[in-house]
């Protein structure tokens, strides 16, 4: 009964507040509710109402209702406080499992200052975040995600209680935008390593010379040395000799290394391979079923590759519609570009 | 920026610590508070108070840690043994309040968490709410809402800690919102239904009130005529009468017990509960006065003589006197009107006896001069008027430091020292009468009081307290006689100053009393000008309850009774919440407001929609209309201008050009003509826009039925 409820409110939720990775905090998605020293602050407002009555005291009439009137005009403030708040994720933000990754966003406040702005997503919260109007504040959630793939976040909470705690003001931000989660690096066992594959291509190319090289055209990364420059002399075509026996070769780092090892472990195994290439900045290349990123070396390359294995058999999540920041609009829904809430499904 | 985060939920949960700022205001608050209380806490409590909020202080700032569970235990034990032995079993409101404090003292060196600080917070508000209880003049009502609102300014410190210029913000905030409700609490102060109390709670204090008492012992009035507090205020709807007339009347001594006299009925019965504070409501007729008693304790009414009672919370009793249905722990209003003098006085007496008693020895040379009067005059009358005139023509003195007289003391003023005070004579006049077989008895209450600012009304202070004689005459029934107007006549034509006046012993023991210095007129009129502050205060706010308010309603048309008004307050909170989240609403809207040109552009996308070319998302509006250009060539170059002119709204308008635009402007001189030329400029551009997209979508209209048709 208890889950029914539960799961119906967050569906009316998911439904009143679309994903989005820019979200303005209006009437419409926030919600209000007095905080517990918020109803103990109207406990004591009847106990003096009584007393009041009891004494037939005047005065401590007049506290009452000018306290009374408070608690509402801090309604409005609170609510005011958080209305007008923007927040646009910037990045998702990478990482290793286990490991904090930030998912950064940039708040900005419109009509006025957000004082006291919380956001808060599981364990992960950032406190008393003061938005000054016309200063933008970039944020970062230190998030630990536990598992490979992408991570987004279902609904991070974006909370005030400013100005008298007695009552909290809500909404949430629930981003499109997901981080990407890098397998858990993981030493690979030495026999199954490329070395030995190494000996032996070193030794099938010493028989079959550049026989069994794969033509193809050139791509962005391929290192120059690869281009085929007799061919470009003779037919004006880049193109790239793909070595079969370089598939073996200490510079690629292959799927189908570890055979009979389970996905995952695989993919530990590569990342932990990648890292090490890194480290020594030796040139490497990824050969993944279905994704083949050709050697190089590099921060981003190492970056990319790593990528690839973190997504390597997952599919993005999507739903609803990611908008970057910097394009030039007031408001997620009426910009040049913001036709979703006109009923533009992509 | 980049903001400060917690890394694990250990941390977020563990409780979070008060900022400094925010406790400083807190003990502020805390201090404001306790000023309203300072006379009637011992003096040990406001020292821990303050010594328990110091250490809180010096914890706070590091250089002190504050004590473990054990030691705080021990303190506490320490302190509430302290207090039980100074309390002593007695359950008044004093030592109720002073509980109160001790336990906000105490909860200083608990005040560790947020949520110490709230329940601190709570604790303190109702505080003020206690110190209503006790005072409501103007000033101490001030001082009780200016510590409140540091409270809620240390709030809003401990809710946005390092905020930009949090302090001088709050103050504002919270002023603002206290000028924004204040026409609600006005309305529902003046609506909110004045019900009767829902159980009677009487406030028993123990404190002794400065104030006549119920017996009268020589020397005891006059430690009263060294007080200038007030005892009650009158407000008479024609002129204040002379001086010398104003017998305010309080209670009756009847019995001589060694040389103190006392009530023979003894104490009355007090009935726990409390007076009815409803005195009366409407314009003052001319016979009418109304008086705003200070709390007494007691049930005494003071009247002047020949008085009746108007409003109904004051009874007359068998001796002629008023009286509450309860003691008045609480300023009272009550309405009395002068009757015309008529003699309706019983022909006898019904207990003489009462009225004759005396002590069985003691005082034999009175005793004597009574028998020899007795024997030269003709009547009571004659005698009293006797006694008077020895009073007048010997040399009798009217004095604040009277001799010590302690055995036979009516001899020794009579005979030896002559000197004394008006309790001293009025005990001698009654012990005469006595002696001599006349029926009397002494007097208690006021004479004369002095007029507020303007002559609005009277001030009747302590030192007006007053003691004088009534006789029993056959025909004429209980007649006053007054010694001290034989002996002293200024006491009565003009007052306690001017009685003492030579002797420089008015007020000499009380060096901050306004009253004292009244030959500085400034001082004078400053205070008076106070004094009739709080009397409205008192009259119109504090003294703002059932029938008060049924008499302001019923002066409204259309008949308001309880219920009318509890239908007016309903509808005042009502009204204010609907406002508040209508004002809400509207702003809120101001956020989603879209302007023209997004209305526009709506327009365009479901254009291109109809044209069969989807809205991409991220896509320019140059973009698209190239992709409707290719799907539709008939309409290409209107689509393409269309683009042409969204791209240099959104992006060619830069504020630098509108800047220069403006400052070009105002160099011709008209600053708002170059606003007004920019709204126009933008007004044509939005038709032209508007116009394009119409021929657009009639272009497209005509494409498809002509295809359709082929």
């Amino acid at each position: 009964m208890k889950e029914q409820i539960k799961k119906r409110w967050q569906r009316w939720i998911n439904h009143r507040i679309p994903r989005r990775d820019h979200q303005v905090m209006t009437q419409r998605n926030i919600f209000i509710l007095p905080t517990g020293a918020g109803v103990v602050f109207g406990l004591l407002l009847l106990i003096m109402l009584i007393t009041g009555i009891n004494y037939q005291n005047s005065l401590i009439y007049l506290l009452t209702f000018l306290l009374g009137a408070v608690f509402v005009a801090a309604m409005h403030q609170t609510h005011r406080n958080l209305a007008g708040l923007q927040l646009t994720v910037l990045s998702g933000g990478e990482g290793f499992p286990g490991e904090s990754m930030s998912f950064r966003l940039r708040a900005k406040a419109n009509g006025q200052d957000a004082l006291a702005i919380s956001l808060i997503w599981e364990d992960a919260r950032i406190d008393q975040q003061h938005v000054i109007k016309a200063e933008p504040a970039d944020l970062a959630l230190a998030m630990i995600p536990s598992r490979r793939g992408y991570f987004r976040p279902d609904r991070i909470r974006v909370e005030t209680r400013f100005p008298f705690g007695l009552l909290k003001a809500w909404s949430w931000l629930r981003p499109v935008t997901a981080g990407i989660v890098y397998p858990r690096p993981a030493p690979a066992p030495e026999a199954t390593s490329t070395i030995q594959d190494g000996d032996q291509t070193s030794q099938s190319r010493s028989v079959d010379g550049n026989d069994h090289a794969d033509i193809r055209p050139w791509r962005e990364g391929d290192m120059s040395q690869r281009v085929m420059w007799k061919r470009f002399a003779r037919t004006g075509e880049m193109v790239i000799a793909d070595w079969e026996g370089e598939q073996g070769s200490p510079h690629w780092l292959d799927y189908e290394a570890f055979r009979g090892v389970d996905q995952e472990l695989r993919l530990s195994y590569l990342a932990d391979q990648v890292l090490e290439r890194m480290k020594t900045s030796q040139p490497f290349g990824l050969n993944l079923p279905g994704h083949v990123i050709d050697p190089d070396v590099g921060r981003a390359h190492g970056t990319r590759c790593l990528k690839a294995l973190a997504v390597f058999g997952l599919e993005k999540p999507r739903e609803g519609d990611s908008l970057a920041y910097g394009t030039r609009q007031k408001d997620g829904t009426h910009g040049p570009q913001g036709s979703s809430a006109q009923g533009a499904p992509l | 920026m980049i903001g400060r985060f917690m890394k694990n939920g250990k941390t977020a949960r563990a409780p979070e610590l008060i900022p400094g700022t925010a406790l400083a205001w807190l003990m502020g608050g805390f201090a404001l508070l306790l000023l309203p209380q300072w006379d009637r806490l011992p003096v040990w409590l406001m020292a821990s108070c303050a010594v328990l909020a110091g250490w809180r202080w010096l914890a706070q700032t590091g250089r002190i840690r504050l004590p473990g569970k054990l030691s705080r235990s021990g303190l506490m034990i320490v302190l509430v043994g302290v207090y039980i032995a100074t309390v002593q079993g007695r359950f008044t409101v004093e030592t109720a309040s002073s509980f109160f404090v001790l336990a906000v003292g105490l909860k200083w060196l608990e005040t560790r968490t947020v949520r110490d600080f709230y329940v601190l917070l709570f604790i303190l508000i109702y505080l003020s709410s206690v110190n209503f209880l006790f005072r409501q003049e103007i000033h101490w009502t001030v001082i009780n809402l200016a510590g409140v609102i540091l409270l809620f300014v240390g709030l809003q410190v401990l809710n946005a800690p390092g905020a930009p210029g949090a302090v001088r913000s709050g103050w504002k905030r919270l002023g603002l919102m206290f000028l924004k409700t204040l026409p609600v609490v006005v309305l529902l102060f003046v609506f909110f239904p004045r019900m009767a109390p829902l159980w009677s709670v009487p406030l028993v204090s123990g404190e002794a009130r400065t104030g006549i008492s119920d017996s009268m012992t020589p020397g005891d009035i006059s430690s009263l005529a060294q007080s200038d507090e007030r005892a009650f205020r009158a407000t008479f709807g024609a002129d204040i009468p002379a001086h010398r007339d104003r017998y305010w009347r309080g209670l009756i001594l009847d019995r001589l017990d060694g040389e103190t006299w006392r009530q023979s009925r003894g104490r009355e019965f007090r009935r726990p509960g409390r007076v009815s504070v409803d005195g009366g409501v409407g314009p003052l007729a001319p016979e009418e006065y109304d008086v705003l008693l200070e709390p007494t304790d007691q049930t005494w009414a003071f009247a002047l003589e020949g008085s009746v009672p108007v409003s109904d919370n004051v009874g007359k009793n068998a001796e002629g006197l008023f009286r509450f249905n309860r003691p008045a722990d609480t300023t009272v209003r009550y309405r009395m009107a002068l009757a015309p003098q008529r003699n309706d006085s019983p022909d006898s007496l019904l207990n003489p006896q009462q009225y004759l008693q005396l002590p069985v020895s003691g005082n034999p040379r009175a005793r004597e001069l009574a028998q020899t009067l007795k024997d030269q005059t003709s009547g009571p009358e004659a005698l009293a008027i006797s006694i008077l005139n020895r009073f007048r023509e010997q040399q009798y003195f009217y004095t604040l430091r009277p001799p010590k007289m302690p055995d036979n003391g009516i001899d020794a003023l009579l005979f030896d020292n002559k000197r004394g005070f008006c309790a001293h004579y009025a005990g001698a006049m009654t012990f005469l009468l006595r002696a001599a077989d006349i029926p009397a008895r002494v007097v208690v209450g006021y004479q004369g009081g002095s007029p507020g600012a303007g002559d609005e009304y009277l001030i009747v202070r302590q030192y007006d307290a007053h003691a004088w004689v009534e006789a029993w005459i056959p025909g004429q029934g209980w007649t006053r006689f007054d010694p001290t107007a034989a002996i002293s006549p200024e006491r009565i034509e003009s007052g306690l100053r001017r009685a003492v006046q030579e002797e420089g012993s008015f007020l000499e023991n009380d060096w901050t009393s306004p009253q004292r210095y009244g030959d500085m007129a400034l001082l004078q009129w400053a205070s008076l000008r106070l004094d009739m502050m709080n009397y409205h205060w008192q009259r119109w706010v504090v003294g703002y309850q059932g029938q008060s308010q049924m008499d302001l309603m019923s002066r409204l048309p259309g008949g308001f009774g309880l219920r009318e008004l509890g239908y007016v307050t309903a509808a005042v909170v009502g009204g204010a919440l609907l406002f508040a989240g209508l004002f809400t609403a509207l702003r809120g809207r101001s956020f989603a407001r879209r302007d023209p040109f997004s209305k526009l552009l709506g327009r365009w996308h479901s254009v291109c929609e109809r044209a069969g070319v989807p809205v991409r998302h991220g896509e320019t509006p140059s973009r698209q209309a190239e992709r409707l250009a290719r799907a539709e060539p008939s309409v290409a170059t209107s689509a393409m201008t269309f683009a042409r002119l969204v791209n240099k709204h959104y992006y060619a308008w830069t504020p630098e050009q509108s800047d220069t635009a403006h400052v070009r402007d105002s160099a011709r001189g008209s600053a708002l003509g170059s606003e007004r030329n920019v709204k126009r400029e933008m007004q044509e551009e939005l038709g032209s826009m508007k116009r394009l997209l119409g021929r657009l979508s009639k272009q497209l209209k005509r494409s498809n039925s002509s295809t359709r048709q082929e």
